[in-house]
């Protein structure tokens, strides 16, 4: 059980900090890693259980682990969620997912609703692409266009050499070149992720959702624009909306006091 | 006349630089652009400034981008550098770019501002495309080769394989004939006989070599320490009864453990002491195997007092079925000497030979010590 324990903490690169014993899990979204709570954790880890992971595949989750059958639908990375909060017993959590990770989080509480008592959903899209009456925002061509920006960031000359740095640790001449390594994945997992995120339709799971759930939006977003939001809304019961007054996909790392009192207050309600 | 230089304007610098700057606030609101990158975008700046967000001067797929990794790493750490994104040009053009951000002094309305530098990469973008193409082009070859020779091998396994038991049956049906026939030594018929056992033989001998040739690819290799003395006395061992027959003695030093496939070295070994037994000269055959170490790297010298050859021989004795003796003076098939270059290689090492006629033949060749 111990090494069961063990194995997932390095495979999703687990860290738990707080101070409280609520416990609330947070789940990155496509491009980066847990880094990305830095600005909102804090305010939560006086009175609560903090989770924090990252994706197989992304930040400093263990690379080997990547199973591209597994992870060629959302569900590989619930499956993975459950399994996170079944090795620490987790119970009564708070989900707290961005972008794709909280579509991720919507499917383990499908799955396993036990586990989960409320969502908390920044920037969600069941569906990225437009489809007969949808709209997500992309068409199929657009987020090809996308996996070619991936592969010329992470394969380009420019990116060519990373793979060599990170493996090199007594070259510090090329520390300089790291600087943008923690976003950067294994080119063949990042196109991979990038085509399961992009490409998944998990509108009809939303409705089937109970777990009362918060969804956080911002406008304009170019990855989940607005009307997405309030899809998402409209289709999952039990759903809370909280438009904030900010630009751009990452509120909570560009507006984290808003994304803070939003949560806060949401969790402060009694459902 | 007034031969005094000008101090640079710094706003003409700016401005006219051969290079695109931009600032934008947090936001992506565009509070700057320069009319260098005006110009590559077709825009004037009355149209940007203020007025639109970075993001809406990108391809989608460049928006995309921004949104889940620039973005957030300009957040993190404030600035970002060599991201490769694709501005979408007035025209709908696109201006492939090299963008490196950095957050300044907060702006005017308290929101910070971010400063980008924007190289045009358009020529550059195009030699990386051709590279990855060829790139592409030359994995694919790689693997369509190693399956060629993959077949190749397991071809030239199975025919030497399957050619050995019916020449065996010639060889059996050649000693019952010679058996029952009692005609005189002299014999035209005695002496066919004789050409066909010899060709026989030296059939048997290529389909055997081919076959140990084959071998060296075929089967696995497997790594590990292995010491050299007792790879050398292995090859003693299985060549026992022609060191017997020809009276040869060995010198062999200490030598050192290297990293390497015990029984590929071993055959390396073999060839190379039969080959100083079979081409002898008039002295019985003296074998010396010495080293030289250097770094990692284990040089070994085999040394013989064999009848020895001329220099510019030397590169065609390691030639696949390369002889510099007919069959009937010394028999042989000139697959040993390949399959020793063949073998060192597998060990990541280079061999050579230096000779002289009369004078014996000295080969070396590389090993490593450790795993590199």
């Amino acid at each position: 059980m111990l090494n069961m324990n063990k194995e997932i903490m390095l495979r999703n690169n687990i860290h738990i900090s707080g101070k409280g014993s609520q416990a609330i899990v947070f789940a990155h979204g496509f491009g980066c890693d847990q880094n990305m709570w830095r600005f909102i954790t804090p305010a939560f880890e006086k009175d609560h259980r903090i989770i924090l992971f990252d994706h197989v595949g992304s930040g400093k989750s263990d690379q080997s682990a990547y199973d591209f059958e597994k992870y060629n639908s959302l569900e590989g990375y619930a499956e993975d969620l459950i399994k996170i909060c079944e090795e620490l017993n987790l119970e009564n959590v708070i989900f707290v997912g961005h972008s794709v990770g909280s579509i991720i989080g919507a499917i383990a509480s499908l799955e396993r609703p036990d586990i989960f008592k409320k969502l908390i959903m920044i920037g969600p899209s069941p569906c990225y692409t437009n489809k007969n009456g949808y709209f997500g925002g992309f068409s199929k061509e657009d987020i090809d266009e996308l996996i070619e920006t991936l592969e010329s960031n992470y394969l380009g000359w420019s990116n060519y050499i990373t793979p060599v740095i990170i493996g090199n640790p007594d070259k510090p001449e090329f520390s300089e070149e790291l600087k943008n390594s923690f976003c950067s994945m294994n080119p063949k997992i990042a196109k991979h992720f990038a085509k399961v995120t992009f490409l998944s339709d998990n509108r009809d799971d939303l409705s089937r959702v109970l777990t009362p759930s918060l969804i956080i939006q911002c406008h304009p977003d170019v990855i989940a624009p607005l009307k997405v939001g309030e899809f998402v809304h409209e289709s999952k019961p039990k759903s809370w909306y909280k438009l904030l007054d900010t630009s751009g996909h990452c509120p909570h790392l560009t507006a984290p006091d808003q994304v803070i009192t939003a949560m806060k207050n949401f969790l402060n309600t009694d459902l | 006349m007034n031969t005094q230089t000008q101090p640079e304007s710094a706003e003409d610098l700016y401005q006219n630089a051969p290079f695109g700057y931009l600032s934008m606030r947090n936001d992506g609101l565009i509070v700057n652009i320069n009319a260098t990158l005006l110009k590559w975008l077709g825009y004037a700046s009355d149209e940007i400034i203020m007025q639109k967000s970075f993001h809406e001067l990108l391809t989608v797929g460049g928006k995309m981008y921004f949104e889940t990794h620039m973005r957030p790493l300009l957040e993190m750490q404030s600035e970002v550098s060599e991201i490769n994104i694709e501005f979408k040009t007035a025209t709908l053009t696109r201006l492939p770019t090299l963008v490196n951000a950095k957050l300044t002094a907060t702006g005017l309305d308290s929101k910070p501002v971010y400063r980008l530098s924007v190289l045009d990469i358009t020529q550059r973008k195009q030699y990386e495309l051709e590279m990855k193409i060829a790139r592409e082009k030359a994995e694919q070859s790689v693997q369509r080769l190693k399956q060629i020779n993959k077949e190749l091998e397991q071809f030239a396994y199975t025919a030497s394989h399957d050619l050995q038991a019916p020449l065996n049956n010639i060889t059996g049906l050649m000693s019952l004939l010679e058996n029952n026939t009692h005609d005189s030594a002299e014999s035209e018929e005695q002496e066919y006989y004789s050409l066909i056992r010899s060709n026989t033989q030296s059939m048997k001998m290529m389909i055997k070599d081919l076959l140990d040739y084959s071998r060296i690819d075929s089967t696995e290799t497997n790594f590990d320490k292995v010491s050299l003395n007792d790879v050398c006395e292995s090859a003693k061992e299985l060549i026992g009864d022609e060191i017997n027959r020809n009276n040869a003695s060995f010198q062999i030093a200490d030598l050192p453990e290297v990293y390497g496939d015990r029984i590929k070295l071993v055959r390396l070994f073999l060839n190379i002491f039969s080959n100083a037994i079979k081409y002898r000269s008039e002295d019985d055959p003296l074998i010396k195997v010495d080293i030289d170490v250097k770094g990692n790297e284990v040089k070994i010298f085999v040394k013989d007092n064999g009848m020895g050859f001329k220099m510019d021989k030397a590169e065609q004795i390691f030639g696949f079925m390369k002889r510099l003796h007919g069959h009937s003076s010394i028999p042989g098939t000139g697959i040993g000497l390949s399959a020793c270059k063949r073998i060192v290689e597998i060990h990541r090492g280079t061999i050579g030979v230096q000779s002289e006629p009369g004078k014996g033949s000295t080969f070396y060749f590389t090993l490593m010590q450790k795993e590199v």
